[in-house]
């Protein structure tokens, strides 16, 4: 009798989960009231959007998903408008490329400026820009008799050998800053030979997120990394064992942008009021942790300020990052 | 009598239906993605993967680090299985050695990775026990060690279960005609056991050249294949021909794998009668029996430890006092507890449906006058399903499914499992099936019940174990697999491994613990109770 009971229950059971299931499709196609941002952004400008959105009304109509940067330069690339996403927030120079080749963005419906007018575009605006630099663990350095490096070229040095951890530039723009300090300062070729020491030092510490060194630095892993310069200037305000050296090659710096999906009659209309109050309302909040000035009307804080900030002389496309990239597997 | 049996055909047409467009297609469609080139069709993409620089050093890796894996995996699973089947040692002593060996299925092996990381890392929690780095943990020994732990499991199971099967009175006869102990274990362990053995070494190395969460996390600059075949698809500039090329190489092994497993089956030794012996008193035997296997147990548990440790602790290592916060941050964040609800539901769907669908094929094959070409189909699926990687599913998902409606909803991850994880528990429902009286169908019609009351009524109420071991089985699986999600998880059917891979970019360890911990939990509870019904069952039964 008893098992009767079960097998009826299960009956049962399989015959909700077959409706569910022929339900569940269509609820998620249906739920199409949410917008999907689609972001690359670090934990900090995810929660500064995020705290924007919810402080202007559009609590829980949302959903953000986020990705390593290759990884959504990736999927943005391949996908086109087909893609999940109503909103993405990229490293620029994707956005441009993939507006270049599937034109699939639609002009934005605010107006701005920008402090640099050679990046003005109508189909995206920066969210953010990030510099780059020299990250150490104090304690490690000392444990090990180290002293600070100065600059990049330092990172080749034999004693800092398993000690130091960088990105690579194959699914990190971070990694992008650093090869583009040694490129401007040293040459293409005089990079290679600074790049294939500073790998040989890194060892397995060449890591794929750009947030990934600073984290091996605070966990003792290594005593150096090259890393975002804000998150460095927080962890040592917090009292961690942590500090920073603005390297003398240079601190180059990347913008990521907000772009509207042109998805035709199917354009979530919310997208477009969402990319204009992360811009017009939530600056401020990023310029907490990402303090560089990038609109008309801004200021950087001095403390925040590097001491050799740099402009990479080429403009940064697609193809001067695969020209970097090639360089950097050269390397390894 | 012959009935005229049109249920089963219409349940034989639905299965065979949903595997063409979920299976057959898909990976047909790979096929040819992996011939078109920029200049055309041709076999251009494979001339530029296999001379390229890397793809021929990651496959050696993988095929290098796989092997050892397998052989270690083998050689450790026959010594717990010794220890269990073969010694006089306490029956609670093996109880909880044969619990704690299953214990890392339950876990997605991504989270292997990053336990290895945080147990031997310079900071790891081994490491400042022994006072040093034990071995280098990215690359090779990394790999090795976290393939070992995820495959023990599975040969453990595997041994245990052909050594139930083995007659012990061997062993005695052997002693009486004077053989050497040597001779005895080899020729009444080893000998039987020889199939199950290469079987288990094939197997893990099916396992290992195909997983792509070990490689993810420790993987280092020890490139192999499925690291090679994620950055081709989802890497900067992604490449999605040489990407289906690298999907059809992965595939090679696979099926030579598979095949070799098929022709190991004849080797395996079938006794006709099982005796009940007691085994010979040998207190050297079980001391070191119990010492080996204690000392595995504990390097297994000793790794996972660190899963209970660093999310309960404030920042680990250098503010170590306990706090909950981090547990309570997760339940907190919508967006990681929603990614939980949506495990759930994906894992309980793919078990329903799961369920269901390998319910009818084996009643097609197992309980019906079908033609046996036909049925010899279904059997070939569950062959080809056992065969191809996940992350090839995921591949060919990916290609079939965009820019359909099917695009991003559970519906399609939910699918995925149930093809991708089909093999077993298909045999699992076809051999009990086919054990059961074969009259019952025949029997019920001429009283005038109709073919589905007699499924409801009399076969499905013998089949309670069974299909709670299905359910069991897919519910599991759908919660700790990442390899083929991982292709086609969108941003509102995000499940909790594919989260933990986007938390392992932030390198945001203590969630990545935590939602671990949440499916180890989850496992636990539901293999736990499915478990207690089982048993409670058969007891009732005897």
């Amino acid at each position: 009798m008893k098992a009767g009971k079960i097998s009826m229950i299960l009956a049962a059971a399989i015959l909700a989960g077959a409706f569910s299931m022929t339900g569940c499709g269509q609820s998620a196609g249906a739920a199409g009231g949410e917008v999907v941002i689609y972001s690359n952004a670090d934990d900090e400008a995810v929660e500064a959007m995020k705290k924007t959105l919810d402080a202007n009304g559009y609590e829980g109509k949302y959903l953000f998903q986020t990705f390593g940067t290759s990884e959504l330069g990736g999927k943005v690339m391949a996908e086109g408008t087909d893609i999940e996403a109503d909103l993405i927030t990229l490293s620029t120079f994707y956005l441009d490329a993939a507006q270049e080749e599937q034109k699939m963005f639609q002009p934005l419906e605010f107006d701005y400026t920008l402090l640099n007018s050679a990046d003005q575009k109508d189909y995206c605006a920066p969210i953010t820009s990030q510099e780059g630099t020299i990250i150490v663990n104090t304690e490690v350095l000392a444990e090990n008799n180290l002293d600070m490096p100065a600059c990049l070229k330092d990172l080749t040095k034999p004693e800092y050998k398993d000690l130091v951890s960088v990105t690579d530039i194959k699914s990190s723009s971070t990694a992008w800053l650093l090869i583009q300090a040694l490129v401007s300062g040293y040459g293409e070729e005089g990079a290679k030979e600074a790049l294939s020491g500073i790998y040989e030092n890194a060892g397995p510490h060449i890591e794929s997120s750009g947030s990934a060194p600073l984290k091996k630095v605070r966990a003792g892993e290594v005593a150096i990394g090259f890393g975002l310069r804000q998150q460095a200037v927080s962890d040592k305000a917090e009292g961690l064992p942590i500090d920073f050296v603005d390297p003398t090659e240079g601190n180059f710096s990347l913008t990521e942008s907000v772009a509207v999906v042109d998805k035709g009659d199917k354009t979530n209309p919310l997208a477009q009021e969402m990319a204009e109050c992360i811009i017009t309302q939530g600056r401020s909040e990023l310029q907490k942790y990402y303090p560089n000035a990038v609109y008309e009307g801004e200021t950087t804080d001095p403390a925040n300020s590097s001491a050799y900030p740099k402009v990479f002389p080429e403009p940064l496309t697609l193809d001067l990052l695969e020209r970097h990239q090639e360089l950097s597997e050269s390397c390894k | 009598m012959v009935r005229k049996e049109r249920e089963i055909k219409t349940i034989y047409a639905l299965v065979l239906a949903i595997f063409v467009v979920f299976l057959a297609v898909p990976i047909l469609r790979l096929l040819l993605e992996s011939f078109v080139g920029e200049a055309g069709a041709g076999i251009e993409n494979y001339v530029e993967v296999l001379t390229g620089r890397g793809f021929l050093t990651a496959l050696g890796n993988s095929v290098a680090v796989s092997v050892c894996s397998a052989l270690l995996a083998t050689v450790l699973a026959f010594f717990l299985a010794y220890s269990i089947q073969y010694t006089n040692l306490n029956k609670r002593f093996k109880r909880v050695i044969w619990t704690l060996a299953v214990l890392p299925m339950l876990l997605p092996t991504i989270t292997y990775g990053f336990a290895i990381i945080y147990s031997f890392g310079r900071q790891g929690l081994l490491t400042r026990l022994f006072g040093r780095q034990l071995f280098d943990i990215y690359g090779f020994h990394g790999l090795l060690f976290g393939y070992v732990i995820y495959t023990l499991p599975i040969s453990f199971l595997l041994i245990l279960n052909t050594m139930g099967f083995i007659d012990k009175k061997f062993m005695v006869v052997s002693r009486v005609m004077g053989d050497s102990p040597v001779r005895t274990f080899w020729q009444t362990i080893i000998r039987p056991l020889l199939g199950t053995l290469a079987a288990s070494f094939v197997q893990c190395f099916f396992l290992c050249f195909t997983d792509y969460g070990i490689p993810a996390s420790v993987g280092g600059e020890y490139e192999v294949v499925a690291t090679v075949l994620y950055n081709e698809m989802l890497g900067s500039i992604p490449n999605f021909n040489r990407g289906a090329v690298v999907a059809m190489m992965m595939l090679i092994p696979s099926v030579l794998s598979i095949a070799l497993l098929k022709y190991l089956e004849r080797y395996n030794v079938r006794y006709t009668r099982i005796s009940r012996i007691e085994l010979k008193k040998n207190p050297a035997r079980d001391a070191v029996c119990a010492a080996g296997s204690s000392e595995i147990i504990i390097s297994v548990l000793a790794i996972f430890a660190v899963i209970f440790v660093v999310p309960l602790v404030q920042e680990w290592p250098y503010q170590v006092s306990f706090t909950l916060e981090h547990v309570r941050a997760v339940l907190e964040d919508s967006s990681l507890s929603g990614v939980y609800k949506n495990s759930i539901f994906v894992a309980v769907c793919t078990a329903l449906a799961g369920l269901l669908i390998t319910y009818g094929a084996a009643l097609a094959t197992a309980r019906s006058g079908l033609n046996g070409k036909l049925k010899g189909v279904i059997d070939a699926i569950a062959l080809i399903t056992n065969t191809i990687p996940g992350m090839v599913i995921g591949i060919a998902f990916m290609f079939i499914f965009s820019g359909t409606p099917l695009q991003n909803t559970f519906a399609l991850i939910i699918l995925c499992n149930v093809v991708h994880f089909f093999s077993t528990p298909y045999l699992m429902m076809r051999n009990s099936l086919s054990k059961l009286n074969s009259s019952w169908e025949t029997t019920a019609s001429l009283m005038g019940d109709t073919w589905i009351k007699t499924i409801v009524r009399i076969v499905t109420p013998n089949m309670t174990s069974t299909i709670l071991e299905v359910f069991s089985y897919y519910f599991v699986n759908a919660m700790v697999t990442v390899s083929a999600v991982i292709f086609i998880a969108g941003a509102r059917t995000m499940v909790i491994t594919t989260k933990i891979k986007e938390l392992q970019y932030y390198t945001k360890f203590n969630e990545v613990f935590v939602l671990s911990l949440f499916i180890l939990g989850t496992n636990l509870i539901v293999k736990g109770i499915l478990g207690y019904m089982i048993k409670r069952k058969e007891k009732k039964e005897r």
